[in-house]
């Protein structure tokens, strides 16, 4: 290829995401969860980004937005490529810069931009969650070991709420000292980056970064694997170690600082959520704080940890409807843990949660088969 | 085509739980989030549509405080060409009227083809501010409009009625249109462009910049005084009225005006 003929735009997302790199070998669409249901190729968004004029037409291709950004692809690429990113870098280029957004898309952006939440909920109101109950607030300049992290969905969403009330109440009996930012928590922008909006990302990584930064914190400990991803991976000038509750919580258990002292006699099977798991390797902690459960009978999915499968919650996909009828990967989800004979389906994430809950009620289990977080099922076994 | 459209910073109400304040004269909004009105939103739309059709310029107009220039920034990141901002405490904003004369202040003078307003504010739904708008500006206008055609000094726009009619009107250039939601989809503003706006001219003025007595648009001159806000009280009591049709409608009519309400 003549590099001569490329624009200095084109060199750079070239570079930006080694595609010369790439030998197309296949690995990434031959695990690509999504496959079995929509069009999406991501070896063939990889390859034709390489050339000006077809590049500009990948965007106009709506499979560009079934990628839940589940980092399979880039977790089998014997290259070390990311064609997640791949993809997520056309979004931005060619969709959102030429303001053609889906709805859905463009009111969660504004959201973040007005209101600092994708849900177009009130800046002011993201603490009410709190309100009656005892959780200590972290001040900034102050030290604080734990400095926790709620994430939108939790603060604003009833169904998911309970997580960070009962991280609240766990970390309250485990004598830990922690505080929660407060109202002036604003998104980790972890979806506006998947959702193509990338200069909205690196506004609100600049202004995160300087917040969180106020504070004199040990670590920063969210709640959604998707904050922790996004902080973890994407925040260069974050001070503080960044955790995942489910490290905490498994730290806490093995010092017997927190001690589950209830029967919880259920047949559970783990879900593996993708930005804990695929993305940033934590597949043990869950399952140790599983295994503190009295009572509890678990159970593992034959395609669990690297080969997990998506609930396709993640990549932005919660303001993206696919295209596709086909059954969603959630619902196959949510039947194999129903064939498994289990009673809860545990998850440690909020966007898996709402994707699950959404899918037990399409294939008709209720009466069978519920989704609980792991905060939903532990609150409960503390005395 | 020179085109005008008149913005509005309103609270989203949808959810929020709204409370009276202390004042008993106003709404407790420090639990509100804010965000430009829903119909000007698509007048916005509109206007850069027309614009992008027939070539011109778009100016942004808005009556209101410092805050509301997000949402203008936001405007102009899709394509408008500047904006005016009235910043004013002795506006009446409660008086659609006196809203009007001070949009209006700020357009007559200059030359436009269009102004495009938002046919129902969100907060106060008074839907008087456009038409009152044209009246200030002596122009044609139209209310409610769901499709607009611009051609050659003159403008062909689909109202919508009650009942699902549509109307077409004819105006002749220059005229008001206020906008219906749903006449399109309002395009979303990236950061990038809203950031590139920061340079376009955005005018903070008061009411003597546009030659407004202030006493012509204050609280003095308007017809409408609010006296104090409060929730109605929920009810559970209902009649429900027997008999045919006339004899209902003669029983209804009968305690109408017996409960003073005619």
């Amino acid at each position: 290829m003549n590099t001569e003929l490329l624009t200095a735009e084109l060199q750079d997302f070239i570079q930006k995401h080694d595609l010369y790199g790439c030998i197309q070998c296949g690995r990434c669409t031959g695990g690509c969860p999504v496959t079995v249901r929509t069009n999406l190729n991501v070896r063939r968004f990889v390859y034709n980004s390489l050339d000006q004029s077809m590049r500009d037409d990948l965007a106009k291709l709506p499979e560009i937005w079934d990628c839940t950004a589940c980092n399979t692809c880039a977790v089998r690429c014997p290259k070390g490529l990311k064609p997640v990113e791949v993809l997520m870098g056309l979004r931005n280029i060619l969709v959102v810069e030429q303001g053609t957004v889906q709805t859905t898309v463009r009111d969660a952006l504004e959201s973040v931009f007005l209101e600092g939440n994708p849900w177009s909920k009130p800046r002011k109101t993201r603490s009410d969650w709190m309100e009656g109950l005892d959780v200590k607030i972290a001040e900034p300049g102050e030290k604080v070991e734990n400095l926790i992290f709620v994430c939108c969905t939790v603060a604003y969403d009833p169904r998911v709420q309970v997580l960070a009330k009962n991280l609240a109440d766990l970390l309250n009996k485990a004598g830990v000292d922690y505080g929660f930012i407060g109202e002036s928590e604003a998104c980790c922008a972890s979806e506006v980056h998947h959702l193509g909006e990338e200069d909205l990302f690196l506004e609100m990584v600049e202004s995160n970064t300087e917040l969180l930064n106020e504070y004199v914190a040990d670590r920063i400990v969210t709640i959604s694997p998707h904050c922790f991803s996004s902080f973890k991976n994407q925040y260069p000038a974050v001070k503080a170690k960044v955790i995942h509750y489910t490290q905490l919580i498994a730290e806490l258990l093995e010092a017997k600082k927190l001690i589950f002292n209830k029967e919880y006699p259920h047949k559970i099977v783990f879900h593996d959520p993708c930005f804990l798991g695929k993305q940033n390797g934590i597949y043990a902690e869950p399952r140790t704080i599983l295994g503190h459960i009295p009572g509890a009978e678990v159970v593992e999915f034959e395609r669990r940890r690297e080969r997990s499968l998506c609930c396709e919650g993640g990549g932005g996909k919660m303001w993206v409807e696919s295209e596709s009828k086909k059954e969603r990967l959630a619902e196959t989800r949510a039947r194999d843990a129903g064939a498994l004979g289990a009673s809860i389906l545990a998850v440690a994430c909020p966007f898996c949660v709402l994707t699950l809950d959404d899918a037990i009620k399409a294939k008709g289990l209720e009466e069978q088969l519920r989704v609980a977080e792991l905060l939903e099922i532990i609150g409960a076994l503390v005395d | 085509m020179n085109i005008f459209v008149c913005v509005k910073r309103v609270p989203d109400t949808s959810e929020a739980i709204v409370k009276v304040d202390s004042s008993g004269r106003g709404v407790d909004s420090s639990k509100f989030s804010f965000d430009i009105n829903e119909s000007d939103n698509y007048a916005v739309e509109e206007a850069m549509l027309i614009k992008e059709a027939k070539g011109g310029n778009v100016r942004v107009v808005c009556a209101g405080t410092q805050d509301a220039d997000v949402m203008i920034r936001m405007a102009l990141a899709k394509g408008g060409n500047s904006a005016i901002r009235i910043d004013d405490p002795r506006i009446n904003v409660i008086d659609p009227l006196q809203v009007a004369k001070v949009l209006a202040a700020a357009i007559k003078g200059k030359e436009f083809d269009l102004v495009l307003t938002g046919c129902m504010a969100n907060d106060d739904g008074n839907m008087a501010v456009g038409v009152a708008l044209a009246e200030e500006l002596g122009v044609p206008h139209a209310a409610m409009v769901k499709k607009v055609e611009v051609e050659t000094g003159m403008v062909k726009v689909y109202r919508e009625l009650e009942g699902g009619l549509s109307e077409v009107v004819e105006m002749e250039l220059p005229a008001v249109i206020t906008i219906q939601t749903g006449i399109n989809e309002p395009r979303y503003a990236p950061i990038r462009g809203i950031r590139e706006a920061q340079k376009k001219e955005l005018a903070v003025v008061k009411l003597e910049d546009l030659g407004l007595a202030p006493e012509a648009v204050g609280e003095g001159a308007s017809l409408i005084t609010l006296e104090n806000f409060y929730i109605p009280k929920v009810e559970s009591k209902a009649e429900i009225l027997e008999g045919e049709p006339d004899q209902k409608a003669v029983t209804l009519a009968e305690k109408l005006v017996k409960g003073g309400l005619l």
